[in-house]
Parts: C-alpha cells; sequence; structure tokens
C-alpha cells in the first residue's frame, strides 16, 4: 500500500485514479488495519463478499485492472505489484509494470501498454462453465460462514476450489477463515508448490518486449 | 358401463399437482444479490425451490408481470410453453420457480441442503459488461462506510486493484 501512494503521488495530476479494493470475507476486522497503518490519499474500498473478483473473473490478489476515460477495460486482470517486497517469492521484478502504467497514464489510448480489442477478447474469454458454478458456491460458504455455519461452509469452499482450481482467492480466503490443515487436509506452500511454483502463481505481465527478452537465449 | 374422459392436458396437469403436494415445505434462506431473506414458507423438490411471488418480490424485487419476470427496466420474459415450470398457483398462493428462473436468466445456483439455503450468483445481464470489455461497474463502501462506484471515476484512468489481509 505504501508503494501505490508513491505512485499515486506520481501520476495523480495525469487524470489518473487508483481504485484499490479489498477482497476480505472479514472486512474492515481484517482489512482495517492495513488502511488505517497507511491511510493513502487513494481511494480504498472494503469487499466483504468478492464482488470485484466475481465480476472480473480475478483469481489471485493483487490483480490490475486498467481502466480508460470512458470505463473501457485496456488492460485484463494480471499481477500488480508496487514495489519489490516479495521478490523473493515471487521472482517478479515490479520496475516493468510500473513503467507501462506511468506510461499509460501520460499516453492513455496511445500508450503501448494499451491492448487491442482482439487481445483483450482472448485474454478475457471465459469458456469454462465451471468457473460460474465455483462463485455461487463460493458466495455460499461465505454466507454460511458469516450466519454461524462455519463448519457447513467447508464442503461449498471445498467445491468452489474443485471447480476453479485456477482461483487461489477461493483457497486462500477459505484457509484464512480456518485452518488449511485441518480443514483442507493442504496448506497454501503446498498448493503453490503443486501447481508448479511460484511462476504459475503469479504469472508475470505480458507486456510489450519483457517476455520476449526474458525467453531469449544468451 | 361409463368411462370418464379426462383432457390430457388435465391428467398432465394433475400429475403435477400431486407431485407438488409431496414436496417439502420448509422454512428457507434464499441469498439473492448478496443479500440473505429468509422464506417462512418455501417448497423444496430436489435440487428446485419454489416461493412465493410475494416472497419472491421481498427476497429478489422481482415480480410476475404480463410481459414477464420484472425489477425496474430489467424484463424477462417467460417462454409461454414452459410456463408451468416457473408459476403455480395452489388456492390465493402464487408459487415461483426461482431456480428455474436462475436457468432461463443463466444464473449459477449453489444449494446447502442440511440449512436449506440457496444462494443465486450473478445473472448474465450482470456479466454482460466483460464481453463488451466495458468496466463492470460496483459500489462498495470505504472504512468510514461512505459509498464510492467505479462509474464516479469516469472521465478518469483508473487502476483498479485488488488486495487481501490474508
Amino acid at each position: 500500500m505504501p508503494g501505490w501512494q508513491v505512485i499515486y503521488q506520481q501520476l495523480k495530476d495525469k487524470n489518473f485514479e487508483i481504485l484499490s479494493v479489498a477482497q476480505d470475507t472479514g472486512g474492515v476486522k481484517d482489512a482495517g488495519k492495513w488502511i488505517t497503518d497507511a491511510h493513502p490519499t487513494y481511494t480504498v474500498l472494503i469487499d466483504e463478499k468478492h464482488l470485484v473478483s466475481k465480476l472480473y473473473n480475478m483469481v489471485n490478489v493483487p490483480t490490475g485492472v486498467w481502466i480508460d476515460e470512458k470505463g473501457r477495460i485496456v488492460r485484463p486482470n494480471e499481477v500488480a505489484f508496487a514495489d519489490d517486497r516479495y521478490k523473493q517469492f515471487t521472482g517478479l521484478d515490479s520496475a516493468p509494470y510500473l513503467n507501462a502504467i506511468k506510461d499509460w497514464a501520460e499516453k492513455g489510448e496511445q500508450s503501448q501498454f494499451a491492448m487491442s480489442e482482439d487481445k483483450l477478447r482472448e485474454k478475457m474469454a471465459v469458456n469454462d462453465p465451471n468457473i460460474l458454478v465455483a462463485s455461487a458456491e463460493f458466495g455460499l460458504g461465505e454466507y454460511l460462514y458469516k450466519s454461524g455455519h462455519a463448519t457447513e461452509a467447508i464442503p461449498h469452499f471445498k467445491e468452489a476450489q474443485r471447480l476453479n482450481p485456477k482461483s487461489w482467492n477461493y483457497k486462500r480466503q477459505a484457509y484464512a477463515l480456518g485452518d488449511a490443515k485441518r480443514d483442507y487436509g493442504t496448506t497454501f506452500v503446498e498448493e503453490v508448490n503443486k501447481a508448479g511454483g511460484s511462476k504459475v502463481y503469479y504469472p508475470p505481465p505480458d507486456l510489450p518486449g519483457e517476455n520476449a527478452q526474458k525467453d531469449k537465449k544468451p | 358401463m361409463m368411462r370418464l374422459r379426462f383432457p390430457a392436458g388435465f391428467l398432465l396437469f394433475a400429475l403435477i399437482a400431486s407431485a407438488f403436494a409431496t414436496a417439502k415445505e420448509t422454512r428457507a434462506t434464499v441469498v439473492y444479490d448478496d443479500v440473505s431473506t429468509d422464506i417462512a414458507s418455501a417448497n423444496e423438490e430436489a435440487d428446485q425451490i419454489w416461493i412465493t411471488t410475494t416472497d419472491l418480490k421481498q427476497a429478489t424485487r422481482f415480480e410476475v408481470k404480463p410481459q414477464g419476470v420484472c425489477r425496474d427496466v430489467l424484463c424477462f420474459p417467460l417462454p409461454k410453453a414452459r410456463h408451468n415450470e416457473f408459476l403455480r398457483k395452489e388456492g390465493a398462493k402464487s408459487w415461483f420457480n426461482l431456480t428455474a428462473f436462475a436457468a432461463l436468466v443463466h444464473q449459477p445456483v449453489a444449494h446447502d441442503a442440511g440449512t436449506s439455503a440457496w444462494y443465486f450468483g450473478l445473472r448474465s445481464d450482470q456479466r454482460q459488461g466483460l464481453s463488451s470489455l466495458q468496466a463492470p461497474d460496483f459500489t462498495l463502501p470505504d472504512i468510514n462506510g461512505k459509498m464510492h462506484s467505479l462509474s464516479d471515476f469516469r472521465g478518469k484512468k483508473v487502476l483498479l486493484l485488488t488486495w487481501a489481509s490474508w
């Protein structure tokens, strides 16, 4: 959060806003401390029902989406770090993504990082109907948990995880509400390793030039 | 010998009516648009839930009108030939099959049998944003409870970020 405050200070005069949304079933109780500690001047919202993840088909945090002046998406879901504090785990360098944001704030739709409609459609296509059912199972799990049925919530969280195995949000939020080992027979680290490590957990942003460079053999 | 003849339609109606009579009348909870409503008297049959049209309005704000099932400017016409799948009259009560309606509007449903809780997810009209590349709008509170919408920021470039404490 302090990292994003720095970016916001640099770009807020360029018709640029940050809207940061906490995906926390526990709401202010869990997310509040982070906000009061960092007291950012950009807008931070509390999303107990994970509505934004549901609407945008997000599967992890932090996720960034670029939205232009007309309310249209110009870059869809991708990992969004403001600094390198988790670099040891993620292996991600935040600089290319932050430079891309600055370029977009400056040039708008002329920025090379604003995606074409075709590419957006390709990236945003949801072909698996299970993903939709998974979101309902997760929503039911959240409702049951909050209405005093934590045990009854578990099979629905499990079903959401089974139907949308790519969603880390479904796993991590459920683990945080109970005990991963006891309730789900696993841990976060085990799941990341099973999936193929941190590169799968946080696929690097698809930035022009970036991946081509990395793939190039010396 | 006297034979009683009933039109086929009547027999079908009688069959449906008797099946309905054996359905379990129960308390249930409907979570719709992430708002939960207790339903004092619902009819649950396997993976279907019927609620009265009065409860329908209370739980979903949808109402059955001649042109379809409507809320504000939104209206979903019911297929005429399949009317019985959605609506039944029983004495003074009108029953509405909320699960059949969910299937009609491509809305996912999750059900917990033990607690009789039914969760209804995003309808197709709430998901159209993504195919049009328009960013789906939402309204959520900040830490002080003040509400903000994505659309409040129209005219500006917005970096939408999600994060979590966990």
